[in-house]
């Protein structure tokens, strides 16, 4: 009955002459792997006088990531008069680069940090002022890659002031929030978290600089009954520096963060509590990739415990474009394991981030030129991205043992059986040996890849462009030092070799296979060609290969036409294949073609049809695993009016 | 097929409502920060003439691809009044790179900031290109979404077209 009334209630505002915009985005897939969804949204924007109004509506089942929905998603009606705003509904705001608060609703990662609830804003001249208060469900995905699992529930006020005034800005916020927070194990938390936070920037001719701090204090209520104060769970903070400088055709943006909202050796789990909320999407300080095989290797930024260092140039020369950056990471503490579950933490020194991989460092750089040819004809991008990546530490001691060396001499003695038997011995000197003790292993990734891109646009509005990616990928657990076991019962890191405590060795394991062969590198090789007609339809064939998997290699029992005609197979098209024993050509491969046409110049479909590798995909510094999608059609259809 | 019934209603409405002609769609008259710091509202980007809006960010590939003939419109027709508003779209991530990539590049456009798509998701400019040209009086009189190489001609033809250059007869011929 809900979604009639919003439809006689939109009927009705069109009729009042209000103003209004919609899309319409709807998205179909299905496969042989049951990977099936059929996402509909329509998005409504009304404008009547100082009224405006949105509403999202879904219908949507199953969704390809999310839940299950046939309801108003998302509303808002907001209304300005002179310097006043007034909102009310779902609320997405962000203040700063996003310490405190940067809200947003990232369908494709399923990540919404939006407050369902009042914003208040007052905007005259430089000043302006913000208040937020209001409830944010967030959701967590668990072990499900395509339905969250872990709920957060927030109750929040917020607010925020800031003053500009010529080339200078300053803006202060605050952020109270009460958790409901849900666990892996036992019952839910109840955390309050308070965060304050202050950012000001500075713009001159030739530079400009912005600095942003934030602290933060949580609590948690360990008695649902007591009402008092209660003993703070977890303090932090965060900073973001970013300066930029201009010269000619270059610009230089660097940039630095030390974000420390928690310490944790490993992974953060939902049993982690207390540290950053969701809505503290901060700057991550690695690039924002626009090349598939990149995306896949791409760094998991850790918003609780990082520090980093970013260096980007972009410049013109020669009317080639150039882009170079730099970027190196690492937790804000160098981790030691004194037994193999106990591991104790020492801060780095300085401000820098550290190259010891226990702190999990991560390095990447990426250059490119790209420009326009033969009369801006001819399009070209040749790239080089270079990534290394500490994903975790197993073992990390490196210490010293003592080795106890005793002289003795025999006072007493007798000859028994035609041998010396000692009755009586004195020690008469301890010698004692200090050695080197290391044991450590860990695993890294590393990557080379080569984006390549070529486009021609013909005088006819047909234009061809291929696509080329080529990715080496090594990823090994590194083993070094001169022991590699843990004694419990001395209480002491086992040496290899007890006689020589300088034995050490360096062992590097390959974690690539293929079937039961295990491969030292990893090569994918990405191959896309493009012919459109401008303004009409585009065709892409996509091509995407690989030759070893991180983990067991899974068996795609099917294979689709599209594949059998690239590979010749011929025994597909005549009724004749195997179709218990698939080709071994097709293992690892993914083949897919997609059909796109303009029905007008704001209505868009497309067509694919094929398989795509699934893997690592980010958004906004948001990261989920892809499932891979085999042997399927994927519709989608987009329309604004 | 009963589950879908209010969303087809919907669409069927919203569709019918899009395809009245004689209803002259006006965009909202939305506040903008630009780069430089200083802030405009739409309304008042139209006071000297036409107006085209395009959102992009530097992690879009046909974004950067359309900008350089953006400029050049923008440049070519601004004794008309006509004026490129591009409207940046990075989130805080690489919101720090969008300076220096603009002025490395010397555009003279205008750039706009919404970093979390406030005013795209206003006038729902959610796919990167999305490019809408609005006539002096505020009308709205062409969308067009995602770039493709050879499109730059159609887009300079919707802007001569609006600036009264072109007529519609000579569509065909230009296209």
């Amino acid at each position: 009955m809900k979604h009639y009334i919003s439809l006689l209630l939109v009927s009705i505002l069109f009729s009042a002459d209000f103003d209004y915009n919609a899309s319409i985005i709807t998205n179909f897939g299905d496969n042989y792997d049951f990977y099936s969804y059929a996402e509909n949204q329509l998005n409504l924007n009304l404008f009547y006088k100082d009224i405006e109004a949105w509403v999202q509506y879904e219908y949507s089942n199953p969704p390809e990531i999310g839940f299950t929905m046939n309801d108003i998603r998302k509303f808002r009606i907001e209304y300005s008069q002179d310097d006043y705003t007034v909102k009310l509904g779902d609320i997405y705001e962000i203040w700063g680069r996003g310490l405190v608060l940067n809200q947003f609703d990232d369908q494709s990662t399923n990540f919404d940090n939006g407050i369902r609830g009042l914003f208040l804003g007052y905007e005259k001249g430089p000043l302006t002022l913000n208040h937020i208060s209001g409830n944010a469900e967030i959701w967590n995905f668990g072990p499900d890659l395509r339905t969250p699992y872990y709920n957060n529930s927030h109750n929040v006020i917020a607010n925020h002031i800031q003053y500009d005034w010529a080339s200078y800005s300053l803006g202060v916020s605050q952020l109270l929030s009460k958790e409901v927070h849900q666990k892996v194990f036992g019952s839910d938390a109840y955390v309050n978290h308070s965060l304050k936070g202050i950012h000001g920037s500075w713009t001159l001719n030739n530079a400009d600089i912005y600095l942003e701090y934030v602290d933060k204090i949580s609590t948690e209520k360990l008695n649902l009954l007591y009402d008092g104060p209660h003993d703070s769970l977890k303090t932090g903070h965060g900073f973001y520096g970013n300066m930029n400088f201009y010269f000619g055709n270059f610009g230089l943006s660097t940039e630095y963060k030390r974000m420390a909202f928690d310490v944790g050796h490993s992974d953060f789990t939902a049993d982690d509590y207390g540290n950053r909320i969701a809505f503290q999407a901060m700057p991550t300080l690695g690039r924002e990739q626009n090349s598939t095989l990149l995306g896949r290797v791409a760094h998991q930024f850790n918003f609780n415990d990082e520090r980093g260092v970013q260096i980007s140039l972009n410049g013109t020369l020669l009317n080639v474009n150039i882009v170079s950056q730099y970027a190196h990471l690492s937790r804000n503490e160098e981790w030691q394991s004194l037994t193999l579950f106990n591991w104790i933490n020492s801060s780095i020194e300085g401000y820098l981030p550290s190259s010891d991989p226990s702190a999990l460092p991560y390095w990447e750089n990426y250059h490119e030129i790209n420009g326009y040819h033969l009369n801006d004809k001819l399009y070209f991008k040749l790239g080089r991205g270079e990534n290394k990546d500490i994903l975790k530490t197993l073992r990390y001691f490196e210490g010293e043992g003592i080795s106890v060396n005793e002289t003795w001499i025999h006072t007493d003695s007798t000859e028994w059986q035609d041998d010396w038997v000692y009755l009586d011995s004195s020690l008469v000197g301890v010698d004692t040996f200090v050695y080197k003790v290391e044991s450590k292993m860990w695993q890294v990734s590393k990557a080379i890849t080569y984006p390549l891109e070529l486009s021609y646009s013909f005088n006819n509005g047909y234009n061809l462009a291929i696509n080329f990616e080529y990715q080496e990928q090594t990823k090994q657990n590194i083993s070094k030092g001169n022991s590699k076991l843990y004694s419990t019962s001395d209480s002491s890191w086992t040496l290899i070799n007890p006689d020589n405590p300088d034995s050490f060795f360096v062992q590097k394991d390959n974690l690539f296979s293929y079937g039961t062969k295990q491969i030292d590198t990893q090569i994918n090789r990405l191959v896309s060609l493009t012919i459109g007609n401008a303004s009409k339809w585009s065709i892409t064939f996509t091509h995407d290969q690989t030759n070893a998997f991180s983990g067991p290699t899974t068996i795609d029992p099917f294979y689709n036409p599209l594949e059998a005609f690239i590979y010749g197979d011929l025994k597909y098209f005549t009724g004749k294949r195997n179709k218990i024993e698939p080709p071994a050509f097709i293992q690892n491969r993914w083949v897919s073609m997609e059909v796109a046409y303009n029905l007008t110049s704001s209505q868009r479909i497309s067509i694919l049809y094929g398989s795509l590798q699934g893997g690592l995909y980010c958004s906004n510094g948001v990261c989920r695993q892809i499932a891979p999608f085999n042997d399927g059609i994927k519709l989608s259809y987009f329309a604004i009016f | 097929m009963k589950k879908y019934l209010p969303l087809i209603l919907l669409i069927l409405t919203v569709s019918l409502f899009a395809t009245d002609v004689d209803k002259k769609q006006i965009i909202p008259d939305l506040k903008v920060k630009l780069m430089d710091g200083q802030k405009i509202t739409i309304h008042e980007l139209l006071k000297d003439g036409p107006l085209l809006i395009d959102f992009w960010a530097t992690w879009c590939k046909p974004c950067k691809k359309v900008m350089k003939y953006l400029d050049q419109y923008h440049n070519e027709y601004s004794d008309k009044g006509f004026k490129v508003l591009m409207i940046n779209q990075d989130s805080p991530r690489s919101m720090g790179k969008v300076k220096t990539f603009i002025r490395s590049k010397k555009f003279d456009f205008l750039i706009g900031l919404d970093p979390n798509q406030k005013i795209a998701k206003k006038l729902n400019g959610l796919i990167m290109p999305t490019l809408i040209l609005v006539a002096q009086d505020g009308s709205i009189q062409w969308r067009h979404q995602g770039y493709m190489p050879g499109e730059e001609k159609e887009i300079e033809h919707k802007i001569r077209l609006i600036l009264g250059l072109e007529s519609e007869s000579s569509e065909n011929d230009k296209l």
